[in-house]
């Protein structure tokens, strides 16, 4: 009967083990709760800026920073501040976010300065009302939303410590340097390199610069907007480019910068 | 006046008071053990022989409902670990205890498509100890498959399958068969992209089916696509119809080893001439109270013992992909990896090989047509596998179960082990797929789900920047750069963006490689990194090159988000 006993031996310590790693995995449960959570809302922003970037830019802008007479910023101070007041929301604003996504604008309720894509305003997004996403999707890109909460609300940064990477034979690249350095970044918002807001977006800038002054190219155009800013002020702005800001740039580095900012389609 | 009250309420004398409680608690105590007394328990607990006649340890199993089902005794021989392994022992442990975890799961789950996702974020966020309940679920239901394999391959190779056990092998079979439909149905549950397409696939085959398939395909998924009405199937599947099936099964077929045939024993010990002795020694009774009772609880303390040291030392975790997505086909759809064999046979192509065949004897024939290579392959093997499986007692007429008397049935077997293990390998992932060398590249530094290199990169080494490959191959991507890692001080300080570097390295190399090879002409790609928010960046990979072929200029590229708080597997 030895063996009967050394089992029970056996297994008493197995059990008191199994005991103890329940134990030890009890106590810190809650921390690993809290922390999934944390990780949970993490995946849900990335997956929300995929959404965002899959749907949203046209209007809204690629870093949400809006699109003058189209559709407003969704990271401005007075979005996260003032916008529920305004329309009288009582609950929370990712709450009006969701919603909002979920049924769309009929009509806008700032014809004026965002009509959007006209009637509706903007359309609906929920799968449930013939939109093309589902309810996940759209939690996921008001929790993508809400995250620039610290960044509307002055808590964070605006400027991106970014240290460019020339390929000296490209211009572009070198221009997207000079871009970086130059002083444009705090006016001027491109995705993914700056996020100032005091002139347009310039993102798209290449396919539509052709277009702002008769009889100018695109590249013309841009030359011009560079070292006379005050010749043709852009809709919805005042004239506060520095002049002489490329003065000290020589003709390379100017090209090169003209070069770069044509890339932006 | 003490004894005038206890003869007027005829209390006994104080001596007897302890006898007639020690009766009463008796009484109670048979009760609940079905016929144990308090000193046959102590007998029991101390080793010692029965203390009644007859033995009141058999009394047991014929007034217990549960124990019933259990035999009275297995002779020594057949409860040799070598000869058992305690294989379908640990099947029934795996079980049990998906029946319970899954019990408790089913507190928190819900089964439609817009909440069932949530609701398993819900029971990883939100549920004391859902992580390890799900852990425990996921690892004790691979387990069971595993051991139902094995505990199949013990009775094949111990011949146990031989003449009267001929029907519990069958229900063995119908057991194989409910456990990987119960891990199947369990698998589309969490609904994230990696249950969504590999049961999408699977279903897919009874497609091919003719005539009835595509209905088949219908009243699997509840409509044309697996929705609301598929999932909800699949769930009462999985939690009621398998579950009870499973239990009458299991029933049935341990009835026969318990009460029936008893455990085979070694073919050693019933065919070979031995000693009486000796053979006196491998056929003495092993009582289920206590010997095999005590081994089975010390099985079980084994066997949660050593799944909650797995699940503690994280060396299983329950995965969970991205929310299902019906309209975007993963790149790598994964069947479980019990499946792979399954989908590395619809990878072979019989039309082919008989067309290769003919032709090689100069016969050119046209097969394709006749023969559909995932019907065939879906629908026409494996159910006649199981059907050969389930005839193996009456395909082997040999009545010996001595290994060395059956050389044909053992090499047969082992072949068979080398077969699935083949297929299983053609149906991994990467196997007979050709990915575009530019998106399998992508791929590999990032796959559409889990981690990868790319998303391993500390979140401080992200560094804004265009890194174009051909130029940007510096020790270096960012030498001015250097960080202090979180949680650690300024001795850990890392100079540069190492893992980000590492990273473009190889996604340049191997773009290189391909464009050396070309498959990539004019190559040009880069890799963007951008920061979109104050905690979060995106990365993408882009590639350009002309198409070899057409020469039309080509590009992929793929957009990834990466959070400061993302979770670092
Ligand atoms: C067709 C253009 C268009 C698209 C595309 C679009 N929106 Fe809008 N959106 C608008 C307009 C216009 C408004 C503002 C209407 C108003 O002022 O009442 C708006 C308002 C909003 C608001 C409320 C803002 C506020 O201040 O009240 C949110 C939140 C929002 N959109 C999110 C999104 C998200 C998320 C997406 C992508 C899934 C998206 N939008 C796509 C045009 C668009
Ligand atoms: C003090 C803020 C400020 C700075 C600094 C600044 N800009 Fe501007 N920029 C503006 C404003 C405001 C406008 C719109 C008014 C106008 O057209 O002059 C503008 C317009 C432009 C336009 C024309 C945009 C269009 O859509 O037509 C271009 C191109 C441009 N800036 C490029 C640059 C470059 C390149 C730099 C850096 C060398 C730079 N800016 C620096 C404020 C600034
Ligand atoms: C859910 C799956 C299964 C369970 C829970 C199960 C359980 C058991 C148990 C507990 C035994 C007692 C002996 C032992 O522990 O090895 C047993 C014996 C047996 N099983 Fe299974 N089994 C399962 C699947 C199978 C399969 C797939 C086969 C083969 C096709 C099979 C064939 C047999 C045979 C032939 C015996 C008798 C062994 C002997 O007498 O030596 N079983 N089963």
């Amino acid at each position: 009967m030895k063996n009967i006993q050394l089992q029970i031996i056996l297994g008493t310590i197995l059990v008191l083990l199994s005991a103890a790693i329940l134990i030890v995995m009890g106590v810190r449960e809650p921390a690993r709760l809290a922390e999934y959570e944390v990780q949970q809302r993490a995946g849900q922003i990335e997956f929300g800026a995929g959404v965002y970037i899959n749907n949203c830019t046209s209007c809204h802008g690629s870093q949400a920073q809006g699109i003058p007479g189209r559709a407003p910023s969704l990271r401005s101070e007075e979005f996260f501040t003032a916008r529920l007041d305004e329309v009288g929301w009582q609950g929370s604003l990712e709450d009006y976010i969701i919603s909002v996504v979920t049924v769309g604008r009929q009509v806008s309720t700032r014809p004026e300065l965002y009509p959007g894509g006209g009637v509706p305003a903007m359309p609906t997004w929920s799968e449930k009302f013939g939109g093309p996403l589902r309810d996940d999707q759209i939690r996921a890109v008001a929790a993508f939303i809400m995250n620039f909460e610290a960044y509307a609300l002055g808590l964070e940064p605006t400027a991106v410590p970014v240290l460019p990477v020339v390929d000296e034979s490209d211009p572009a690249s070198v221009g997207r340097a000079i871009f970086l350095t130059a002083g444009c970044t705090a006016c001027h918002t491109i995705s993914g390199l700056s996020t100032g807001n005091l002139g347009p977006v310039l993102d798209g800038l290449a396919s539509r610069a052709g277009e702002r002054v008769e009889g100018l190219s695109a590249e013309e155009y841009i030359h011009q907007s560079l070292v006379d800013p005050g010749a043709y002020v852009v809709e919805g702005f005042d004239n506060i480019m520095p002049a002489d800001i490329v003065a000290e740039m020589s003709e390379e580095e100017l090209d090169s910068l003209i070069a770069f900012l044509l890339t932006l389609e | 006046m003490i004894n005038a009250l206890r003869q007027r309420f005829n209390i006994p004398p104080r001596e007897e008071w302890r006898e007639r409680i020690m009766d009463m608690v008796d009484a109670r105590v048979r009760a609940i053990t079905a016929g144990l007394s308090m000193k046959e328990l102590r007998a029991i607990l101390r080793g010692d022989e029965p203390t009644e006649k007859p033995n009141p340890r058999y009394k047991v199993i014929t007034t217990s409902f549960v124990a019933h089902l259990r035999p009275r005794y297995y002779q020594q021989a057949a409860t040799w670990f070598s000869h058992t392994l305690r294989l379908g022992w640990f099947t029934t442990f795996f079980f049990v205890v998906e029946t319970i975890t899954g019990v408790i799961l089913m507190f928190y789950y819900i089964p439609f498509p817009d909440q069932a996702y949530g609701s398993i974020l819900a029971i990883e966020s939100n549920v004391f100890f859902g992580e390890l309940l799900r852990d425990l679920h996921r690892l004790g239901a691979e387990a069971m498959v595993l051991f139902s394999w094995l505990h199949l391959l013990r009775t094949y190779f111990t011949g146990s399958y031989k003449g009267p056990r001929s029907f519990t092998w069958l229900t063995g079979v119908i057991l194989l068969l409910i456990t990987a439909w119960l891990s199947f149905s369990g698998y589309l549950l969490p609904w994230d992209q990696l249950a969504y397409w590999a049961v999408t696939v699977g279903s897919s085959i009874t497609e091919s089916g003719p005539v009835v398939g595509p209905a088949i395909n219908m009243i699997m998924r509840g409509a044309p696509d697996i929705g609301t009405g598929g999932l909800l199937r699949f769930y009462l599947q999985h939690v009621i119809l398998f579950p009870l099936l499973a239990i009458l099964f299991i029933s049935i077929h341990y009835y026969k080893v318990s009460r029936e045939h008893s455990i085979s024993l070694p073919a050693v010990v019933e065919e070979t001439e031995m000693d009486p002795n000796e053979k006196k020694e491998h056929t003495r009774r092993i009582d289920l109270i206590p010997d095999l009772l005590t081994h089975e609880i010390f099985l079980t303390a084994l066997g949660i013992f050593v799944m909650l040291a797995i699940i503690y030392f994280r060396w299983f975790q329950s995965p969970l992909e991205t929310h299902a997505n019906p309209q975007q086909t993963p790149l790598d759809t994964k069947a479980p990896w019990y499946f792979w064999w399954l989908q590395g046979m619809l990878k072979i192509d019989p039309a082919a090989i008989f067309e290769n065949m003919l032709g090689a004897v100069g016969i050119q024939v046209e097969l394709s047509r006749l023969l559909d290579s995932k019907f065939i392959m879906g629908l026409v093997v494996p159910p006649a596998l199981v059907i050969i499986l389930m005839a193996i007692p009456y395909i082997d007429r040999n009545p010996s179960r001595l290994a060395r008397k059956r050389p044909f049935a053992i090499a047969w077997g082992i072949a068979w082990i080398f077969i699935v293990l083949a297929w299983s390998y053609m149906g991994t992932p990467e196997y007979g797929i050709e990915t575009p060398p530019a998106t399998r590249i992508i791929q590999d530094l990032a796959p559409e789900e889990g981690e990868g290199p790319l998303r391993e990169i500390p979140f401080e080494e992200l560094q804004a920047g265009i890194y174009t490959v051909g130029q940007d191959e510096a020790v270096d991507l960012c030498p001015q750069y250097s960080y202090i890692p979180e949680g650690g001080d300024e001795h850990d300080l890392v100079l540069g963006c190492p893992h980000l570097t590492a990273v473009f390295m190889e996604f340049s190399e191997r773009l290189r490689d391909a464009e050396v090879d070309g498959a990539l002409p004019n190559l040009n790609a880069r890799l963007l990194v951008e920061q979109v928010q104050h905690n979060l960046f995106r990365l993408v990979p882009h590639v350009e090159w002309s198409d070899p072929a057409t020469g039309e200029t080509k590009t992929y590229e793929h957009t990834y988000f990466l959070h400061e708080n993302r979770a670092e597997h």
